[in-house]
Formats: structure tokens, sequence, C-alpha cells
């Protein structure tokens, strides 16, 4: 860790009129009670009052130079939100959403649609579609969705400078518009459900066990150990009192602190997991998973397919 | 009242654009004072209301179309500077998005549309109404101040089409840019405006102003503006039945947008709107300033997708407007969160 308050650097002119504060009001070289009412020392006699030392009257002035920890609240903000970002109880569903399998196969058809679409009519639809489900999104949510689609919707339209360049600009809009809608739709489903129903649907399609449970375990790992590194920051950043040239150094603390926690929480969670009997076989998903109202959302899915060959077939 | 690429020159287009710059940075500091950050979606709902009123085209006396825009019942509900605002939003998806007015005159539509109107729409509005007065009365100025507005509003757009021939011609004497002299242009945009545009707009702003109050009166913000309504609630302060304030309008908001349509009866262009081929086989040869300028490749092209019918490219428009806006907006209100600084010496 590295950091320690050292409280008696602060406070140099009591420690030599013969006080410590480590050591308490009995370990100086005089009772302080002896000092206080006893005959003046040297200097006190021009104390107000008479009876008060000088430097007991002064009202304290601690004025601490400014301490850099830029870079401590900086990796203490990144991680939180990230923690954010995998907080389990996030992306709750309504009770109109259709249940994690259905929702993965929803948002992968629309993308392979859009990809495939050659008429334009068909992206458009589907990015009023898109935009419309984006209004509905939490503030929050909705800033990530379209920071994320807009830079990658920019960056296509810079590689495709050239097409507009050429007088092709018809089709620089048609492949932009594509990544924008289909970046939105997998930012829009990686938001909106949760982490570990995601993990769970990948069961649904038969996803072999062992990826199933290094990506869960990875995903909770994760959480936990940003939660760890967030306590070792704040109170490394807690402890340091004034300017703390130390700082720097004790971010190995951190790390290895961190280091040992994970492994320690590993084997936690696998005894764990063989005292629950736990034998390799990753029982998620099933039939459980799906929700009466997914066959709504399947008949929308449709519907959409039908209007993507109808659209084909006019181009 | 869409001025089109290439009607106003470039130079004109420049003064409008650096004016415009002006009023928006104006507004935007008045605005990110006066309306509080969880009222910033529902002026893109009131943003969703002028994109939608302009859709509406109406048939004009001499075969040319109009439409409402709204300014002054934004200005009513959210402040003119917030009308400002949310009315340049709409006009420039309009330009960027479906080719409805130039991408360079911008600047002169917003001047025209998103300034002149509403203020001069709200500061009639607050005349008419008054220090009191019940809904009633609210209505009436209402009425009365989106009339003057977009009048108001329609006689810029004609005096700018109109002293293009007067600045900008070439050695012949014929015009560079838009070809129709103050004496054709300010008469021609009038009539129409003074007739059956302006009361479009009064019943537009009316209705929907009726509605607001009696249904949603959290929507509304600015104490000072909200009237004394039914139910008493309207004021900017925080209101638990928001989400059920908005719910109504929302529903008005897909009405309209399912509604958009009825805007493709009336035929032809508005005036001043043509096409170049169409001004050029009307006036007998096309403006040299006109033939070379530059052209914006737009998304929906006038609301339309290639062949399939028309309605079909109206409503999926009015859609993504409407949904872009709102977007817009609430993006907007994100951005005015303070940041915190973790950094900042304590005291």
């Amino acid at each position: 860790m590295g950091a320690v308050a050292r409280a008696g650097a602060c406070v140099p002119d009591e420690a030599s009129a013969g006080l410590t504060v480590d050591g308490g009001a009995g370990s100086g070289s005089a009772p302080a009670g002896a000092r206080l009412s006893g005959a003046p020392a040297e200097g006190a006699g021009r104390a107000r009052g008479g009876d008060l030392p000088d430097w007991l009257v002064d009202p304290p002035r601690y004025d601490p130079p400014r301490d850099r920890d830029a870079f401590v609240a900086r990796s203490a903000l990144s991680i939180a939100s990230v923690l954010g970002r995998f907080r389990l109880d996030d992306g709750r569903p309504s009770p109109l959403s259709p249940s994690a399998p259905a929702k993965l196969i929803l948002g992968l058809a629309c993308i392979l649609l859009t990809s495939l679409s050659r008429n334009y009519f068909f992206v458009l639809v589907m990015l009023a579609l898109v935009l419309v489900r984006a209004c509905l999104l939490p503030s929050r949510k909705l800033a990530r969705v379209a920071s994320v689609a807009g830079a990658a919707a920019a960056l296509t339209a810079l590689v495709m400078l050239p097409a507009i360049l050429l007088g092709q600009s018809h089709s620089a809009l048609l492949v932009g518009t594509k990544v924008l809608v289909s970046v939105s739709i997998a930012m829009i489903v990686a938001l909106t459900t949760p982490f570990n129903e995601i993990t769970g649907a990948l069961r649904a399609f038969r996803v072999p066990n062992l990826f199933i449970l290094t990506i869960d375990m990875a995903l909770k790992n994760i959480v936990s150990l940003g939660r760890i590194a967030l306590e070792v920051l704040t109170s490394l950043r807690l402890r340091s009192v004034g300017r703390n040239r130390d700082k720097g150094a004790s971010i190995g603390g951190t790390a290895g602190v961190v280091l040992l926690k994970s492994k320690e929480a590993a084997e936690v969670t696998y005894a764990s997991m063989e005292c629950r009997g736990f034998e390799g076989e990753y029982v998620s998903g099933g039939r459980g998973q799906w929700r009466a109202h997914d066959a709504a959302w399947a008949a929308a899915l449709a519907a959409l397919v039908a209007l993507f060959v109808y659209l084909q077939s006019l181009v | 009242m869409h001025i089109p690429e290439n009607y106003l020159s470039p130079s004109t287009c420049g003064v409008f654009g650096v004016a415009t710059v002006g009023i928006w940075a104006v507004a935007i500091r008045k605005v990110s004072r006066s309306v509080p950050k969880d009222k910033m979606p529902l002026l893109g709902v009131a943003a969703a209301f002028c994109f939608l009123a302009m859709m509406f085209n109406i048939p004009l006396p001499g075969g040319t179309t109009g439409h409402a825009v709204c300014g002054t019942l934004v200005a009513i509900l959210f402040g003119p500077w917030a009308s400002v605002i949310a009315v340049s939003i709409a006009l420039i998806i309009q330009a960027v998005f479906f080719g409805d007015g130039g991408i360079l005159a911008i600047g002169a539509n917003c001047f025209n549309m998103a300034f002149v109107l509403p203020m001069v729409g709200y500061g009639v509005y607050r005349l008419v109404r008054g220090r009191s007065g019940g809904l009633g009365r609210e209505l009436v100025a209402a009425g009365v101040g989106s009339y003057v507005g977009i009048n108001c509003a329609a006689l810029c757009a004609a005096l700018e089409f109109g002293v293009q021939p007067l600045l900008f011609t070439d050695s012949a004497g014929a015009a560079l840019y838009c070809p129709y002299p103050v004496s054709v242009a300010v008469p021609a945009m009038m009539v129409g405006h003074l007739t059956v545009a302006g009361i479009a707009e009064t019943v537009f702003t009316v209705g929907i102003l009726a509605f607001v109050r009696k249904v949603a009166p959290n929507f509304a913000l600015l104490p000072g503006s909200s009237a004394p309504v039914a139910g008493g609630a309207a004021s900017g302060a925080e209101a638990p039945s928001l989400a059920a304030s908005v719910a109504p309008v929302a529903v008005l908001v897909g009405l309209l947008i399912v509604a958009t349509p009825l805007g493709l009866l009336a035929e032809g262009d508005a005036w001043g709107e043509w096409g170049i081929e169409d001004l050029a086989n009307s006036l007998g040869y096309t403006p040299s300033g006109m033939a070379s300028g530059w052209e914006w490749t737009a998304l929906m092209p006038d609301y339309s997708i290639g062949s399939l019918p028309d309605w079909v490219g109206y409503v999926l428009s009015a859609v993504i407007g409407v949904a872009l806006l709102v977007i817009v907006f609430r993006l907007g209100a994100a951005a005015m969160k303070t940041p915190v600084d973790f950094d900042a010496r304590q005291a």
C-alpha cells in the first residue's frame, strides 16, 4: 500500500514545543497540564489572557499543499464506470421485452437482414425501428449507444470517402446507414440484457459448457475484483494526508492486492461450486428461459423477414 | 417557406449563417439557464410537433402549397429561446436527411422560421394575453401571435428571395440566383400565408396548446408562461406524474405521424421551392448561379424512396425525424449534467 498518514510530520511546531502528537498528552517531556496551569514557560507570558502559551492561542493553520492524485481518481472512476456497466441488475427486462435467448436471436437476425439488404428502404425501416427503440432507452444507455454507433458510422464515412469523391455517394450512404443500424442493434441488445442472462442464453444455442463457464466466471470476477480495486484505491486516497509522493510507488501494491484477492476468490469460488455438487456440467438454460410472448416477437420477426424478401424482389 | 439550395447567393447565405450562429449561441446560453434538464426531452417532443406540422402541406391559391411551423407554440410552452433551438434542430434534420430546404440556406431558413417566427409570435402572444386571463384568452393570444409570427417569417423569406435579382445579375442583366424581384416575391408569398397557411398555423397552435393545457398540464414549463389551467398543476416544479402527462402528448405525436400522408393531398410545390428544371421551364432560362450550384444528397430526398408509394416514405420520414429529434434533445439533456470534479480542492 505504501501510503501512511504521518500525522507527526504535520505539526512540527508542537513537537518542538515539547509535545508529540503521536505520543499523546502524557508522553511529552512535561505533562501538558503542568504547562497550562503552572508558571508560564518561556514566551508564554505574552499570551492573551495571561496563562495560555502563544502556540496554543494561535488558530491552527494547516494548509496542506495540493496532492497529486489525479491518477488515483481517474483509475477509480474508470473502474467504477466498468462496474456500472457490468452491474447485474442493470437492464432488467420490462414485461413486454423478449427473453434473453429470443432477444439474441432477434438481434442477430436484424443485423443479418440489414447487412444482406440491397434495398435502401429496408435499411431505412430498420433505422426507424432502431431509432424508436433508442428513444425509449435510459439516457445513460442512449448516450452510450449514440456515441459508439455514431463513431462507427463516422469511421465508415471516412473509409467510404473515396466513393463519395468518385460520385458514388449513394453506396457510401447505404453502407454508413447499415453500419449505424447494425452497431446500434448490437449495443441495444448488450445494454438491455444483464450479462448473466446473456451467458445463460448462450446455453440455449448449445455453446460448449467450458466456454460459458469461462465467460461467466470472468464476468463475475471482473465485477468482484473491480470492487476490490476500487476499495484499495479509495483507501490509498483516504490515507494520504497532504502531498504524498509515495503514491505512485503503491500502484504495484494495488495490483498485487488485486492479484492475491483474485487467486483467493477463484479458489473459494471453485470450492464452493464443488460443495454444491458442480461436476463440470453447466446446467443453465433449458426451456424455462423462454417466455410466452416470445411468440409475438417471433411473429414480428417473421413479418420483418417477409418485408425483406418482398423488398429484395423489387431490386 | 423552406428556401432551397442555390436560391440565395452564397454571400447571402454566409451573412445569415453568421447571424444565426450568434443567435444560436445566445439561445443555448439562455436555454441552459432556464430549461431544467428533466424538461429537455420534452422540448424534443415539442420540436417533433414542429417537424410534423411542416410535413402537412396545404394547398394555397395559385397552385402552390404552404405549411404550419408551430414555432409560436413551442415558444409559449418552453420560452422563445427554447423555440429557437427546437425549430432550428427540426430544420437542420429536414435539410440534412430529407433535403427539405438547402444546406447552405440553413442559416436563412433558421433566421426566418426559428428566430423571427417564435420571437414575433411570442411577443404578440404576451401583448394580447396581458397579465391575467384564463385559458380562453390564452388561446386567443396564441392564435393571434402564431398568425402574426408566421406572416412575419414569410415576409422575411420573401424579402430574401426578392433582393437576389437586385444584387446578383450577370452582364446581360439576367438573375444569377432567385429570379423574382421583391414586387413579385412578396405578394406571391404573402397571399398564401395571409390566407391559408396563417390560418393553418393558428389552427395547429391553438389546437395543440388547448390539448396540452387540458390533458397534460405538466408538459410545459416556465412558470411565467404556463397559464392558469384546469387542474392548476402547470408549473416548472418537479412533477411526480411527468411520465403520465407525457403519455397523452406521445399519443398525439403518434396520431400526427400516422396522419402525415394527408400532407400529400396538396399537389404542387411551395412558392420558391421548385426544382431547378421546373423553374427553368416556367422562366425560360436557368439562372447561371443555380445551374452551377452545389447540391446535397439527402437520405430521403423529398420524404420519398424510389418507386415506393409516397405515403410510405412520408410516414417513415415522420418516424425517423421525430425519433431523431427526441434523441438529440435527450442527448443534449444528458450533456447538460454538471460533471463532478473529484480533484476539486477541499475548502
